[in-house]
């Protein structure tokens, strides 16, 4: 911050700092910070037995298991193929990359609603290969397939998003001194590639993992609502809730609001592990000091 | 050519990219266009513009333009506070703005229902006032400010960071007031990426489902969304008429995909001519 | 290891960034490529490398055809102009890298490896800093850590990208000499890219200049400064003064006529050519070849002192003929001796002359001329 004598210069008079501050704290603390305090307020409205006993319950944990299996089974699809998009878009020229980059955000601006509609028309009864696969007997709408395709879809930014400004702002350069060091192309990946991008690609799978548990509209029109088959947490908060059971649908929903709780904390300290580094690369070199090749020395 | 790279693995990771793409997204998309290309036009006009239709799109574009409104003042002061006034447990706060993204969307829908429901922690105190958020369309703007908040501040915040304080010292030493120097040169400096945030907050709260219905109170004409409206034909076996409002919904995302590209490639521009000036 | 590089080119879009280059680096000689940004030297660097493909033409090592060998199996060190040390490993995981990566039946024992990271950490004076992180070490021991990464696998040939580029130039002076004799050390043929024109000079023992993806003149420093092949050469090794002149036959008048110098060593002239010989050329005279006298000597144009300025060990002289600038210099004693004062009338006589047509002597953007 400047200091006293440039204060005027190029900071808010101190009684508009005070209005400033208190609107746009007061706004975050109103719309952030009261409804996360409320979840778990709620959750422990019937007390500490109510809300062991409505965790306990085996749909809950039945869909606490669901959710976690469709999140790890997710992630490696996530991981692999937002590495493989970030690796060419950052590191190759080509046609068409600006409308690659477009391409990999349309995920993020479909409605989860039409995404999960799109595929009820692929897979659904009336759809497009609804007939063959009722004929094989294979169930992909209104069950775990279904499910993990949404998610997928819904996910499939998060990495590549994060990796693409990461790798492209890194370059080439160590990768291809690698190469011409004469390591082979996994050698390079494992050894330069992947420890340069591994807090990225870290942010991105959290950011992911995150929405993988607890998307709700694309997986509640694709699911189904199965009790104790196809529903993940998130649906079992609504079903509850449309019950009027307060305490278990808040008793569930403390659960995936711990989740968010988690996913922040290793988000903050994934940023602050990233600027860390850039800092690093940044700090202000040793003094210079040139000695003679050893061979010159007497 | 053989070797037109040194780097390997292009060819691979370009088709794995391609071939996951395709199959994920574009096939399903176009699955969608396909699937409305076998009802007639008249058909899928009459279901689009239906009251029942139409309502909706009021409902979701004025409460979404609302929110992202709401969002681009406050998100700027709060940006703005973060960014630039110490004050103890800013990293908290500063993490906790990331909630929305964070906190499941039926998480957030029942929290914020329950809170401005008529015997809620805050409905109890705006009621007696008037002041009715749950169960009506002031409940949805309230949902869609929750989910688009991180949207504003998010993408102000490198970019209020990035003014050289030499700037504002300039503007002052030129002899401009506190308010000047924000109008004339900090505001105008940041405008692309508030525009940016509006935008990006107001392309999620349209297609916003689980946040809203919860507080929504659904009653059709009055606070029912379009992704609702879709959901409620599915549950007629109305695929027709879910998947005209797909169809609709569909086209508006794309055409917000390509207002936040082309409005980040504006900025981009903006930015990188700056930086070209001061050379 | 020799190389030949023989008609090779290379576009980038419509961007020609090189055309037609033929070069032969003999075995164990230190070469620069030099000219200005943009003028191919880094592609040329690269397709010896590897790192760029030729649209046309060849890369020959020892006499092999090397043009579509992959940059892993070149066997050539690289040395990147940011250096591109791997960030997250230490300063021994750098320079033993090259040695890890071989396959299991090439590769060193540990304790082998160990034994050579700590040679060539030694050889370039920074064995104390073995365990640091890229991120701690100044521009320069990061350049010399690039170094010895790059000589850890016994490459044939090495290659460096504008190696002093990012360096203070008190940094620069001190490596280019430390290169030079870490060069007579080693001994294997190595290219360097640059746009310093000094460093070229002083470090090089053969130079090649550059200019818009084309090769002007390959030769010692000694010859490419002294004797340059083209007007873009003699205005890109150091200052110049441009004179218009007109040429009849054998003689060209430098500075109006009273002036007249051979014309027979014009490269662009060819014998033939007669009529080219006639007509518009221009006279190139660097400032530190022209003497200054206080009165008419033969062959000398007079001139009015314009403005003196003492530089360090040289004085800098403007003075005006007709309507052009001239920049001579002279050492501290010969200007003192002279007395130069502002408005003055003196007699200058080039020492050194060489004329080019006009036609070669399309003016480069850039040049230092007058």
């Amino acid at each position: 911050m400047s200091g006293q004598t440039t204060r005027l210069a190029t900071a808010e008079p101190r009684w508009l700092r005070a209005v400033l501050m208190v609107v746009g704290l007061g706004f975050l603390f109103f719309f952030l910070a009261l409804p996360l305090v409320a979840v778990f307020v709620e959750a422990f409205q019937g007390g500490m037995s109510a809300y062991v006993e409505a965790l306990r319950h085996p749909e809950t944990l039945s869909a606490i298991g669901l959710t976690v299996f469709i999140a790890v089974f997710v992630l490696p699809f996530n991981i692999a193929v937002g590495v493989a998009a970030a690796w060419a878009i950052a590191k190759f020229d080509f046609r068409g990359k600006s409308l690659l980059i477009t391409l990999i955000d349309l995920p993020f601006a479909v409605s989860p609603v039409v995404v999960g509609l799109v595929f009820l028309l692929i897979f659904g009864a009336q759809g497009l290969f609804g007939p063959w696969l009722a004929a094989h007997d294979v169930k992909i709408v209104f069950a775990l397939p279904g499910m993990i395709i949404v998610t997928l879809f819904i996910t499939f930014p998060f990495v590549a998003r994060e990796l693409i400004p990461l790798m492209q702002a890194q370059g080439k350069d160590e990768e291809e001194a690698a190469i011409s060091l004469g390591a082979s192309a996994w050698q390079m990946f494992f050894r330069v590639t992947l420890p340069n991008i591994k807090w990225g690609l870290l942010y991105g799978v959290i950011l992911a993992n995150a929405r993988a548990m607890g998307e709700f509209g694309a997986v509640s029109v694709v699911s189904g609502h199965i009790r104790g088959e196809t529903n993940t947490l998130p649906l079992h908060v609504e079903i509850l809730y449309n019950e009027y059971n307060a305490v278990g649908a808040f008793a569930s929903a403390s659960v995936l609001a711990l989740l968010a709780l988690v996913t922040l904390v290793a988000k903050t300290v994934v940023e602050w592990q990233m600027r860390r580094e850039t800092v690093m690369l940044d700090t202000p070199l040793a003094p210079e000091n040139v000695g003679q090749p050893s061979g010159t020395q007497p | 050519m053989k070797n037109k790279h040194v780097l390997p693995g292009f060819g691979l990771a370009l088709g794995i990219t391609l071939v996951y793409l395709s199959l994920l997204v574009l096939l399903p998309l176009s699955g969608l266009a396909f699937k409305a290309s076998s009802l007639s036009a008249g058909e899928l006009w009459n279901v689009a513009t239906s009251e029942r239709a139409l309502a909706s799109y009021r409902v979701t574009f004025g409460a979404s333009l609302l929110a992202a409104g709401i969002n681009a003042v406050f998100g700027l002061i709060v940006a703005w506070v973060l960014v630039r006034y110490p004050f103890p447990g800013k990293r908290l706060v500063d993490s906790l703005v990331d909630l929305p993204f964070a906190l499941p969307t039926a998480v957030a829908g029942i929290t914020l229902a329950t809170l401005y429901a008529g015997n809620g922690w805050l409905g109890r105190f705006l009621e007696p006032l008037g002041l009715k958020v749950a169960f009506t369309p002031l409940g949805i703007v309230v949902a869609l400010t929750f989910i688009g908040l991180p949207f504003v501040v998010r993408t102000l915040q490198p970019v209020i960071e990035d003014i050289e304080p030499e700037i504002e010292e300039a503007a002052a030493s030129l002899g401009a007031s506190r308010l000047q120097t924000f109008l004339r040169v900090l505001l105008p400096g940041v405008f692309p990426a508030l525009l940016t945030g509006f935008t990006l907050a107001f392309s999620r709260a349209i297609g916003e489902y689980g946040s809203v219905i919860f507080i929504a109170g659904n009653m059709p004409l009055i606070s029912e969304i379009t992704p609702l409206l879709i959901i409620s034909k599915l549950e007629q076996y109305d695929v027709i008429g879910a998947t005209a409002l797909a169809l609709v919904m569909l086209v508006i995302s794309f055409v917000m995909l390509l207002a936040v590209n082309a409005l980040q490639w504006w900025s981009a521009n903006r930015h990188h001519g700056r930086e070209k000036v001061s050379l | 290891m020799s190389i030949e590089i023989c008609g090779v080119g290379k576009r980038f879009g419509n961007f020609v960034a090189l055309d037609n280059i033929n070069l032969s680096i003999p075995t164990g000689e230190l070469v620069a490529l030099l000219g200005p940004s943009g003028c191919g030297k880094t592609t040329l660097l690269r397709i010896i490398a590897g790192m760029e493909t030729p649209d046309g033409g060849h890369v020959k090592f020892a006499g092999e055809e090397a043009t579509h060998l992959h940059a892993r199996e070149r066997n050539v060190g690289f040395v990147f102009q940011h250096y591109a040390l791997f960030r997250h490993m230490s300063v021994f995981e750098n320079v033993a890298f090259g040695l890890r990566v071989k396959p299991r039946g090439e590769r060193p024992a540990e304790n082998e490896i160990r034994r050579r990271v700590i040679d060539l950490l030694k050889l370039v004076q920074l064995d104390w800093l073995a365990d640091r992180y890229p991120s701690q070490l100044s521009g320069g021991q990061r350049q010399r850590i690039a170094l010895a990464r790059a000589l850890a696998v016994e490459p044939k040939v090495l290659l460096l990208d504008e190696p002093f580029g990012a360096l203070d130039t008190k940094v620069r002076k001190e490596l280019r000499r430390w290169l030079r004799r870490l060069h007579d050390e080693v001994h294997i043929s190595s290219v360097f890219v640059t746009h310093d024109q000094e460093e070229a000079l002083e470090v090089a023992d053969r130079v090649v200049v550059m200019n818009h993806g084309r090769i002007e003149q390959i030769g010692t420093p000694d010859e490419v400064y002294s004797n340059p092949a083209s007007p873009f050469v003699y205005q890109f090794l150091g200052n110049v003064n441009v004179f218009h002149s007109r040429v009849h036959g054998q003689w060209a008048d430098v500075g109006g006529g009273e002036n007249e110098e051979k014309a027979s060593d014009t490269p662009d002239a060819t014998p033939s050519g007669q009529a080219e010989k006639k007509g518009e050329a221009l006279a190139f005279v660097r400032p530190h070849d022209i003497d200054i006298e206080r009165s008419p000597v033969a062959g000398s144009i007079e001139a009015t002192v314009q403005d003196v300025h003492a530089i360090g060990p040289i004085v800098r002289v403007e003075l005006a003929h007709a309507s052009e600038l001239i920049e001579v210099e002279i050492t501290r004693e010969r200007a003192a001796g002279l007395n130069l004062v502002r408005g003055l009338a003196v007699w200058l006589k080039p020492r050194q002359v060489k004329v080019f047509n006009v036609a070669a002597s399309q003016l480069e953007e850039g040049g230092s001329g007058i």
